[in-house]
């Protein structure tokens, strides 16, 4: 008799440690990871970075305080960049420059990934893109890319000269490769310069980036 | 059911632009079968025009498809394609008066990438688009359907556009025709499997950094769903790659979403559409903002599904499975010089001293405790497994996780430790004389037992070996996956049984004699060790039940003292009997009320008195990284010895504290000890499916390092000085 109950209650036991347990709380949700802090939006602080550029100097972003930078995120071999440096993104790099604004383009490719470039291709990279960009930086790490949250190429960001995000995303409103859908498309990044010169806040501050997913190192398996 | 399916489709139809009327296509071929101008190429795609049936029928609606064969490693998107890629698009050029709806887009698969999630296709995917026929198209004719295909066709490493002009000779014929016999049905189950609308209600409301929604009534009032997953129509609004939090209430569910960009910036601009996906099944929901629906929660928290969704991985090598077998077992063996396991090594030595010197007794019991062992993973492994099919997002270790589990053990912990110090037996008169009044459980049942008791209460650690294994057994296909449990549990009972079967180790234990009382007296103390740290893991768990847990101990122990009473002195224990029996009545009834107390709101809990923590969230560490701070993640749970013995050591010394301060690193503890599916979501990242994990991540590294599971003050130092540098 007390061996089968000792044998029923082991298996009750388990068959207990198979039942979730229902919670009686109503409001008790498993917390999901979320601090809308966390990551850098608009108006938030734009996180310090060190990168290498495609000349082999360490530019910082605090070198260029008290100025307006735009960062950029590419990859040479993405259709969805492609069809913006068919000479829409140089143009815009160019007007910007022009108006004394920092463009720094940034490649967070890893090595052996697609966009991936050091020295000599590094060096050649604005040339052969006839690209207009301030500096060419070089992330290969990902670090930067992955603090600013960066995910696709093109993706793009405009830091203030307080230092302060006020554009964080897509380059535009069509998120296509096509070159004919540059016309009539709504370049975010081109409005949001516009305003910031004209001391207007900023109408579209964040838009759904699209493009190529970034080339980020690896998941290391340890 | 296809004139529902008609009927459905001309509800959802919706007249697009891009359609270029050409020449309607006079044909002489009356009831022709369709010419299909047959699958388009690229390296990467294949594409074809196909209808649902063999004619179209003028007046009506025809269904044609662009079914895709997508190169393995390569996907095409749904229509939010989540952080990367783009949705297929289709421009038609079609005969006068042939209208085209909108896709009918079947339910996504969740593609993570690193630290992205996309939403889209793999292998065969059919797109159905409806066409709406005019009514003055006349029998005999040939409708010449042309369609230019835009893909984004992605792998991991790169994106490429694909354009393909794909066309479709369509017959016009009288009557309801017939479905094509080459992928009529397979287009057919796609538009009824497409997810559409169903009735339920939903709402959405942003505060606080969380979007909440609910959604009630439709289907979901039918059965509550095991896991649930939103795909929003637009991008942005929720963070795709963040893991989904869900709670079940009797008439639906509520889901908690991490943000996306385009919400924190923008706001909620309701309503928030998109497709609900269940194991029941998908449907598109569309929320208006609003406060939580009632009966939306309630009845306990349910998964996200992803666990369900990946597809059973065939890929499993051999080899892979070898390798985890062995690992399994080299971890069963090491698990026995675990903390956690120390518990049961009274249990284990006092069963072995009493049997020391009848070899037949102790093979019996030695195989009896390693079935015991075998049949509990079996159990155990296989609820876990079957969990997780269900979408249920659990770890190793799951039924520690439930205050009602931990509660029952603790009252058996004590019962046995009762019966150790003598206060009753258990199967008295079972035994030959020569025993002693003080038997142990009797034979193979009690071996058996402790065999399982040892899986329960031990097996929620993992040791060094066992975590791999483990991990990589969650991924195989389930025969595997149970072979690699079974290969822990012998590793666990290989010891105990190898002494078992071997006479002449045996026979180097003493004889037998009252130094085994005294040995059984003293072995009964690690079991009320063992009670009372289970108490503790269940008042950390629950609200405030502790008394009643301490209530049905006390009343447990005095119905046992009362029954051991009764044994020694039979004959005058009528009264004892009626007493016990009562006084069980009442520890029954405190503990069914312990083991029903609401679980504890799960407060971050300070596990280690000498370090400053906070609790973990994957945004956390993202926010420390990018102050350039290093971060130490300890993944711990209060039933976890191995985790707490850790942190009473390594985790708390000066040492370790200076260091932390010296990198300038954040403590960031994830508390286990409840269920916490963002958690058990990470674990299972860095292919583990239990605790202790710690990591470090060092500024600029992508990937933590992954630290051992026996901590020791010098690694965790040295750890931290190569993070900060």
């Amino acid at each position: 008799m007390i061996r089968m109950l000792t044998v029923a209650s082991a298996s009750l036991l388990l068959l207990a440690a198979c039942q979730q347990q229902p919670a009686t709380a109503p409001d008790k949700a498993v917390p999901v990871a979320t601090e809308t802090t966390a990551v850098a939006g608009p108006g938030d602080m734009a996180p310090a970075f060190t990168l290498v550029d495609a000349e082999g100097v360490q530019r910082s972003l605090a070198d260029f305080k008290g100025k307006t930078v735009v960062l950029e995120w590419t990859n040479e071999g993405c259709p969805f960049v492609k069809k913006h440096y068919s000479g829409a993104m140089q143009a815009l790099q160019r007007e910007a420059t022009a108006d004394g604004v920092i463009w720094l383009t940034i490649i967070s490719s890893a090595p052996g990934t697609q966009g991936f470039v050091e020295g000599e291709e590094a060096k050649a990279w604005k040339a052969k893109h006839r690209a207009a960009f301030t500096h060419l930086l070089l992330d290969p790490t990902g670090e930067t890319g992955k603090r600013y949250d960066a995910k696709t190429t093109p993706d793009m960001r405009i830091i203030d000269p307080e230092g302060r995000l006020i554009y964080v995303g897509g380059i535009d409103d069509r998120p296509t490769n096509k070159v004919e859908d540059l016309e009539g498309a709504n370049n975010f990044v081109r409005t949001a310069l516009a305003d910031a010169k004209a001391g207007r806040p900023v109408q579209t501050a964040f838009a759904q980036p699209y493009g190529c997913a970034i080339k980020y190192a690896e998941t290391v398996a340890s | 059911m296809r004139l529902l399916v008609a009927l459905l489709v001309w509800l959802t139809f919706a007249a697009s632009a891009s359609a270029t009327p050409s020449a309607l296509d006079q044909a002489l071929k009356a009831g022709a079968a369709p010419v299909a101008a047959g699958p388009q190429r690229t390296e990467r795609i294949e594409a074809e025009l196909v209808p649902m049936s063999a004619w179209a029928t003028p007046g009506s609606t025809a269904i044609v498809a662009v079914r895709q064969k997508i190169k393995p490693g390569w996907h095409t998107y749904w229509r939010n394609q989540g952080d990367s890629g783009g949705p297929t698009t289709l421009s038609w050029s079609l005969p006068d008066d042939v209208v085209p709806g909108d896709i009918l887009w079947p339910l996504p698969e969740r593609q993570r990438l690193q630290s992205l999630m996309n939403y889209g296709y793999s292998d065969v995917v059919f797109l159905p688009v409806p066409l709406r026929v005019p009514a003055s198209v006349q029998p005999g004719q040939i409708l010449t359907l042309r369609v230019t295909a835009h893909f984004y066709v992605c792998s991991d490493e790169m994106c490429v556009p694909e354009d393909l002009d794909l066309a479709l000779s369509l017959p016009v014929r009288d009557g309801a025709a017939p479905l094509d016999p080459r992928h009529g049905q397979a287009i057919q189950a796609v538009v009824a499997s497409a997810p559409r609308p169903a009735g339920i209600e939903a709402r959405a409301a942003f505060a606080d950094g969380r979007l909440t929604l609910t959604a009630v009534g439709g289907p979901l009032a039918d059965a509550p769903p095991k896991w649930a997953y939103f795909f929003p129509f637009e991008g942005g609004i929720i963070d795709h790659a963040a893991a989904q939090a869900g709670q079940r209430g009797p008439q639906g569910l509520t889901l908690t979403l991490a943000p996306g960009r385009g919400l924190t910036a923008n706001g909620l601009k309701p309503p928030l559409a998109g497709v609900l996906s269940t194991d029941l099944g998908a449907w598109e929901i569309s929320a208006e903002q609003g406060a939580a629906l009632a009966g939306a929660s309630g009845e306990g928290p349910i998964g996200d599904g992803e666990a369900a969704q990946k597809l059973a991985p065939g890929a499993t090598t051999i080899a892979a499975f070898l390798q985890a077998a062995l690992f399994a077992l080299l971890g069963g063996l090491i698990l026995n010089l675990m903390p956690c396991v120390f518990p049961i090594l009274a249990m284990k030595a006092a069963a072995l001293s009493r049997s020391a010197h009848e070899p037949a007794e102790a093979r019996r019991d030695g195989l009896a405790f390693l079935a015991g062992v075998l049949a509990t993973f079996l159990v155990l492994a296989g609820a876990l497994l079957a969990l997780r099919a269900g979408g249920q997002a659990l770890g190793w270790g799951f039924q520690l996780q439930s205050p009602a589990v931990v509660a029952a053990l603790a009252l058996l912990m004590l019962a046995v430790a009762l019966n150790l110090s003598g206060v009753f037996q258990v199967g008295a008169g079972l035994q030959g004389a020569g025993h002693g009044p003080l038997a142990r459980l009797p034979g193979a049942a009690g071996a058996f037992f402790t065999g399982v008791l040892a899986v329960v209460v031990a097996a929620p650690c993992t040791a060094p070996f066992m975590a791999f294994a483990l991990g990589a057994a969650l991924l195989m296909p389930w025969p595997m996956a149970l072979a690699v449990f079974l290969m822990l549990g012998l590793g666990l009972a290989l010891p105990y049984v190898l002494i078992s079967l071997s006479p002449r180790l045996l026979s180097r234990l003493p004889r037998p004699g009252p130094w085994m009382e005294t040995l059984r007296n003293l072995l009964a103390f690690p079991m009320y060790g063992a009670a009372l740290w289970l108490a503790w893991v269940y008042g950390r768990q629950t609200a405030d039940a502790l008394a009643l847990l301490f209530g049905a101990g006390l009343m447990l122990a005095l119905t046992l003292w009362l029954y051991g009473r009764s044994q020694t002195a039979p004959g005058k224990g009528r009264l004892a009997v009626v007493a016990a029996a009562l006084f069980l009545v009442v520890a029954l009834g405190l503990g069914v009320l312990a083991a029903r107390a609401a679980p504890a709101s799960s407060e971050p809990s300070a596990s280690s008195a000498h370090l400053a923590s906070q609790p973990w969230s994957a945004q956390a560490v993202q926010a420390a990284l990018a102050e350039g701070r290093p971060v130490l993640v300890n993944f711990t749970a209060d039933w976890c010895v191995t985790c707490k013995i850790n942190e009473g050591a390594a985790l708390s010394s000066s040492r370790t504290a200076e260091a932390m301060q010296a990198a300038n690193a954040v403590y960031l503890v994830g508390d286990w000890t409840r269920r916490d599916d963002a958690i058990t979501a990470e674990l299972q990242r860095h292919g583990r499916s239990g605790v202790p994990l710690y990591l470090i991540y060092a500024p600029g590294q992508a990937e933590p390092r992954i630290l051992p599971q026996l901590l020791t003050e010098g690694a965790v130092v040295q750890a931290l000085k190569d993070a900060a540098r």
